[in-house]
């Protein structure tokens, strides 16, 4: 509820349009009585598989984890299959909680899936059997506050993902691009205060991802909303993150947490530089380098 | 021991899953696979005309046939079985107070209703059990195992001595055989659901019950109505065994009272009846399909 709270300065229907004001939006403290907080805490999580029989030990995934988000931080977490970048943020999702340790977003611990934090998946994970229009509307069908300004506000989100003519399409009739923008707008009309995606374009081919990651930076650009964005290509993390942890596995552990300095408003365009090549090798060779500190 | 929240399909084990699924992609896998294959997404004129062209092909094999043996006990003409067909539409059979072939079809009409009816909810109650709760799975599939492959046909003597000649060992008959059939068609889709789909739902902010009726549920709906089609097709196939038992009336009744008498052209009738029955009821469901289903309209 209070993540709408947010954009309620402005028109109520005025989600993602670019802000009137030049330069970064104040951002007013997320929850009442919690200013200043880090979007993401994670302090100290533990997390174990369980073991394939009663006897054998479970592998931990993750133990003795930290981490700090900022608000308004677009973080990427960069790593090899299986280091707990997923747990990590199936946790955050409140899909699973930890074995130890904390997770907390907006100073308040997770203890189950909520819409104030938006989660992509892999797959757009559409309901086939809704249009688009009743996708976006699913979540705040669910939670009983569909009315009017809501509608009114989807329409307007299916307008900036560019997906107004498709509105009473169905998810099969969509391209792969089209579905994944339906999937932005289903979760961007609750207001999330924080968006966990998990490798979300990497079943796309590459002009499409591409034409996505544009998308996600100017989505980005405008909302100045939290991003966790999970990913296993380095190009991907450097280019969107403002900053890079690098995790190993297993269990999983930051290698490098690597700031991006490059300026922002980015494009794919700015690949090319030589300050981006130059970050991509520190990214890389991070996360190839021995670990020092393990064993 | 993991704490997930919200993954209602953790990964099972047993082999008994592995069976259940192995049925159901066959039982699906026939499903889909009709006369016409597998485009019937639009309706095409050449499709009907050479849907039209292969009856009426098997039509001039039967009438030839019939006029080689030339003995309308072994195999009456086309034209035979047709006006016998027409006839009997208004006249009674068996002549004394016997009924038309119209209401012998209601009849069975009406008890294939019943027994299937029943059977869906049971099968598609107890199959949303044994998706949800593993113990109660790892009891009843041994149980469903069993029955399943046993024909209607082999519980007659029994059901004859534990509730007689009446309507309760006919209602039965039909419901053990559609009940497995459904019970297998509710686990494999309710298992087949994306997990991420019902975690979607949840960070969209649906409560666990409301994820449950509106995603998991609704996105096991389209194969549970395949399975009822297939179970559906079961009951037509043992109805004629179901009506062996002292009946005085229904399709099954008609077909094994004319077979005693060498009412062949009856037989036939009987047999024409059942068939444009099933089509009817399969038409139907199908319809339920592609309303449940958006990606086959």
């Amino acid at each position: 509820m209070s993540a709408i709270k947010r954009t309620d300065v402005t028109e109520p229907s005025d989600v993602i349009e670019p802000s009137t004001t030049d330069g970064p939006r104040p951002r007013p403290g997320p929850w009442p009585g919690s200013p200043g907080r880090p979007a993401v805490e994670i302090i100290g999580v533990r997390k174990q598989f369980a073991g394939r029989s009663r006897r054998s030990p479970g592998r931990p995934a993750l133990d003795g984890f930290d981490l700090t988000v900022a608000p308004g931080e677009f973080l990427c977490l960069l790593g090899p299959s299986g280091c707990g970048k997923s747990t990590l943020l199936n946790m955050l999702a409140g899909f699973s909680l930890p074995d130890g340790g904390q997770v907390l977003t907006d100073g308040r611990p997770v203890t189950g899936p909520g819409p104030d934090r938006g989660v992509l998946f892999q797959t757009p994970t559409l309901f086939p059997w809704l249009t688009t229009l009743g996708n976006v509307l699913y979540g705040p069908r669910a939670r009983h506050e569909l009315d009017a300004g809501v509608r009114e506000r989807a329409l307007a989100l299916l307008q900036t993902v560019g997906l107004a003519d498709s509105r009473d399409a169905y998810p099969h009739e969509l391209s792969g691009g089209m579905r994944h923008r339906a999937a932005f707008a289903r979760v961007l009309v609750n207001r999330p205060r924080l968006l966990l995606m998990d490798e979300p374009f990497g079943a796309l081919d590459a002009i499409t991802r591409v034409a996505m990651q544009r998308f996600l930076l100017d989505l980005w650009q405008r909302e100045k909303i939290t991003i966790v964005f999970v990913t296993h290509d380095v190009e991907e993390a450097a280019l969107l993150g403002d900053r890079v942890c690098v995790m190993s596995g297993s269990p999983g552990r930051t290698r490098a947490l690597i700031d991006v300095p490059l300026p922002r408003p980015r494009s794919v365009a700015d690949t090319e530089t030589l300050e981006f090549v130059q970050l991509k090798r520190q990214i890389r060779e991070a996360l190839e380098s021995e670990p020092a500190n393990e064993h | 021991m993991s704490t997930d929240v919200s993954s209602p399909s953790a990964p099972r084990d047993t082999v008994a899953v592995v069976v259940v699924k192995d049925e159901a992609s066959r039982l699906a896998a026939a499903a889909t696979t009709t006369l016409a294959g597998r485009g019937g997404r639009t309706f095409s004129w050449s499709r009907l005309l050479f849907g039209l062209l292969g009856l009426v092909l098997a039509a001039a094999v039967w009438e030839l046939i019939s006029h080689l043996k030339d003995d309308p006990v072994i195999l009456p003409t086309v034209q035979k079985t047709v006006s016998t067909f027409v006839d009997y539409l208004s006249r009674r059979y068996p002549a004394a107070q016997g009924k038309t072939l119209w209401q012998h079809a209601l009849v069975s009409g009406a008890r294939i209703l019943a027994g299937w009816g029943a059977g869906v909810v049971i099968g598609v109650a107890v199959g949303g059990i044994m998706a949800s709760a593993r113990p109660i799975r790892h009891i009843l599939d041994p149980l469903i195992e069993i029955t399943r492959p046993l024909p209607p046909l082999a519980f007659i003597p029994l059901f004859i001595v534990w509730f007689g000649i009446g309507e309760t060992s006919k209602f039965l008959l039909i419901l053990i055989g559609v009940t497995p059939i459904m019970t297998i068609a509710t686990v494999t889709a309710l298992d087949a659901v994306p997990p991420d789909l019902v975690r979607a739902s949840r960070a969209l902010g649906a409560s666990p019950l409301w994820s449950l009726l509106t995603v998991r549920l609704r996105a096991a709906l389209p194969p549970i109505i395949t399975g009822m089609r297939l179970a559906m097709g079961g009951a037509w196939t043992s109805i004629v065994a179901v009506e062996l038992i002292a009946a005085t009336s229904g399709l099954g009744y008609v077909i094994n009272n004319a077979g005693v008498n060498l009412q062949t052209p009856l037989v036939l009738s009987g047999i024409l009846a059942i068939s444009v029955l099933g089509i009817v009821f399969d038409g139907l469901l199908r319809l339920l399909h592609r309303f449940a289903d958006p990606s086959t309209r």
